[in-house]
């Protein structure tokens, strides 16, 4: 089953176990269904499925107004830089709704453009800037047991979220970590592997990368723990930090284009912990010359890892 | 037929409330930015009182002509404006996002356009659980003019949502008039574009207002769609600025702030034109009684605000 199936699957039932619920968007009951995204979500009964005009600042208030309605709620974005159209709502009316104590769920569901074709313009790979604008908890997956976690999870707690699923990922074949997965902190970090020579924890949509990366260090002889962060602004650091400490190297990867990034501030809390000798981050760079439709490369040699850690 | 009284007690209390409010604001009492609504008052009182247990009211900036008209307490208002625990919302809203959500008043924004996109959300939420009831929100002359009033009221006909979509058109933007600023817009061929039914509103008689906004929110439950309706009106509390370029005085609209012009007294009407609601009443009910009505009222609103 690849990615994008997987997540359907989850959306699926996550929004049949809601009622009422309405998911909506544009195309999301039409077409290719946002890639096959959407197909068939919240098409029970008391489910309301609506495929939108094209309004995107509308589209984000009204579901705070489903919310504060008392109606739970996912709103279907086929590009996360269409999200752009609606900060107003996601600043202003998201710090009204929030001090209401809101009953109801309510997800914005973007896919983050990270393929690289699309050219200089729907290729924003951001999303921390999103969630940092009101402190929005923001939510990436990357596999199967993530999203098995964290989509009924989100689709059921009341309040608002952002989750970011991944376009390059799409067709690839979902990752399953099966018993290996442990989340930490109800599915803000997930931990793959345990290892003891390096930690290798993964921001925005890098898992896949620390993933070759941990197969590639092994093949060097050397174990590493692998983690994902999933939510964009985690409670705390701990559940990674632990580990650092423990195998002595913290690897960071992030490989979204934000200037404010999970990335950095994990960097940033390992060093101020003092307890992890080594600190490796590599991140996606992003200059004038990375505007132009091209694969989005973000590679890491395990070559450069060993230097660090020997 | 008789009128029923109580409606223009209500304008004279929102009146009387704006003014106390307007002279503890000139003696510097508040922090919070307050829009003092004078002249909007025939339409708060009649929008309040139009409104069921089921419906809900969404405001914008200046809302506090809606706040007043929903809350009998002109007390929890001035302590909200103080940020009192005590006030109408603990402290927590202030004065550009007050609402009362207990009495239907569910959301104020700040944000020019903001709260139409809401206001659609709310209504998709009574069409989905099958309540009853209509969503009434307000915007002004210069908050239509964002895309999301564009947007809101497509999705509301796309949807076939109940919403009263009311544009206070007092004429100005800050400190623009509409020539100032833009090409007039027809409203009534806007609403026709989406085979929405529009409603004018002119005169500040609340009685008028009343029957007049009971048939739009019929015709917004009974759909297709929403209903357009535009109330002009002005904003009082204008004054003359003298500048070296302008000796005359410089003409100053009313935005926000205290008004300074406008006086607390025994007799709260601003202007003896149509543009002022109280006048209005003097012509429908006769001027002593307006007067009499006011004096016992301006009575009991300053003993409860003191
Ligand atoms: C998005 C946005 N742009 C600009 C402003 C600044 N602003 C506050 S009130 C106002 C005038 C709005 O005019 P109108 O909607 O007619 O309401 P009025 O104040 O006349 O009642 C403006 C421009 C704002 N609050 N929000
Ligand atoms: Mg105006």
């Amino acid at each position: 089953m690849n990615y994008v199936q997987h997540l359907n699957a989850c959306f699926r039932s996550a929004a049949a176990a809601r009622k009422p619920f309405v998911a909506y968007g544009q195309n999301i009951a039409a077409g290719s269904c946002v890639s096959g995204l959407t197909r068939g979500v919240a098409a029970g009964l008391d489910q309301v499925a609506l495929n939108t005009p094209n309004a995107e600042n509308t589209l984000v208030g009204v579901g705070f107004g489903l919310m504060l309605g008392g109606v739970s709620s996912a709103y279907f974005l086929k590009q996360q830089d269409f999200l752009l159209l609606g900060l107003d709502q996601i600043v202003n009316t998201y710090n009204y709704v929030r001090q209401s104590r809101p009953t109801a769920s309510y997800s914005i569901v973007t896919v983050v453009v990270d393929s690289g074709y699309e050219g200089i313009q729907s290729s924003l790979n951001n999303f921390h800037d999103f969630c940092s604008f009101a402190r929005v908890q923001g939510y990436c997956l990357t596999n199967r047991q993530d999203s098995e976690l964290l989509i009924p999870r989100l689709f059921k707690e009341p309040g608002f979220r952002i989750i970011g699923v991944s376009q390059r990922l799409f067709r690839t074949e979902v990752l399953d970590f099966e018993a290996g997965a442990e989340a930490c902190l109800g599915g803000e970090f997930f931990r793959y592997r345990a290892g003891d020579r390096a930690t290798v924890a993964c921001c925005n949509f890098s898992l896949p990368q620390g993933l070759a990366l941990c197969r590639g260090l092994e093949a060097e002889g050397l174990s590493a723990s692998l983690f994902s962060v999933n939510a964009v602004l985690p409670s705390t650091w701990d559940p990674v930090l632990d580990d650092a400490r423990r195998t002595g190297g913290l690897v960071v990867l992030d490989d979204s284009k934000s200037a404010n990034r999970s990335g950095h501030r994990l960097a940033l809390a390992a060093h101020q912990s003092g307890a992890v000798k080594k600190v490796l981050v590599r991140e996606r760079s992003f200059t004038d010359q990375d505007l132009r439709p091209a694969p989005e490369v973000f590679e890491v040699e395990v070559g450069d890892v060993l230097r660090v850690l020997s | 037929m008789a009128l029923d009284l109580g409606l223009a007690r209500e304008v004279l209390r929102l009146r009387l409330g704006m003014m106390i409010i307007n002279e503890m604001y000139k003696a510097k009492a508040f922090k919070v930015p307050i829009h003092l609504a004078m002249g909007h008052e025939a339409l708060a009182v009649a929008v309040s009182a139009l409104m069921d247990p089921d419906d809900v009211l969404v405001c914008s900036h200046r809302n506090i002509h809606y706040n007043l008209a929903r809350n009998p307490s002109l007390k929890s208002e001035i302590d909200e404006f103080l940020l009192k625990d005590q006030g109408l919302a603990q402290g927590r809203l202030g004065s550009m996002n007050l609402a009362n959500p207990a009495r239907g008043l569910v959301y104020s924004s700040s944000i020019l356009g903001n709260n139409l996109c809401v206001a659609a959300g709310l209504a998709l939420a009574k069409k989905v659980k099958a309540e009853p009831g209509a969503v009434l929100v307000v915007t002004g002359d210069g908050a239509m003019e964002e895309g999301a009033f564009y947007e809101s009221l497509e999705f509301m006909a796309s949807y076939d949502l109940p919403c009263l979509v009311l544009v206070e058109n007092n004429g100005w933007s800050l400190a623009t008039r509409i020539h100032e600023r833009r090409c007039h817009i027809h409203l009534d061929l806007f609403a026709r574009a989406f085979d929405a039914p529009y409603l004018l509103l002119e005169g500040n008689d609340p009685y008028a207002y009343l029957a007049e906004l009971r048939s739009a929110r019929d015709l917004a439950l009974a759909g297709p769609g929403p209903v357009l309706v535009e109330a002009r009106m002005l904003t009082l509390g204008d004054w003359r600025l003298k500048t070296e370029d302008f000796p005359e005085g410089k003409f100053i609209n009313y935005h926000a702030g205290p008004a300074p012009t406008v006086e607390l007294s025994d007799w709260p009407l601003i202007r003896a034109d149509e543009s002022d609601p109280l006048h209005v009443l003097c012509g429908l009910l006769g001027e002593q009684m307006v007067r009499d009505m006011a004096l016992a009222l301006r009575r009991d609103l300053e003993g409860e605000a003191a």
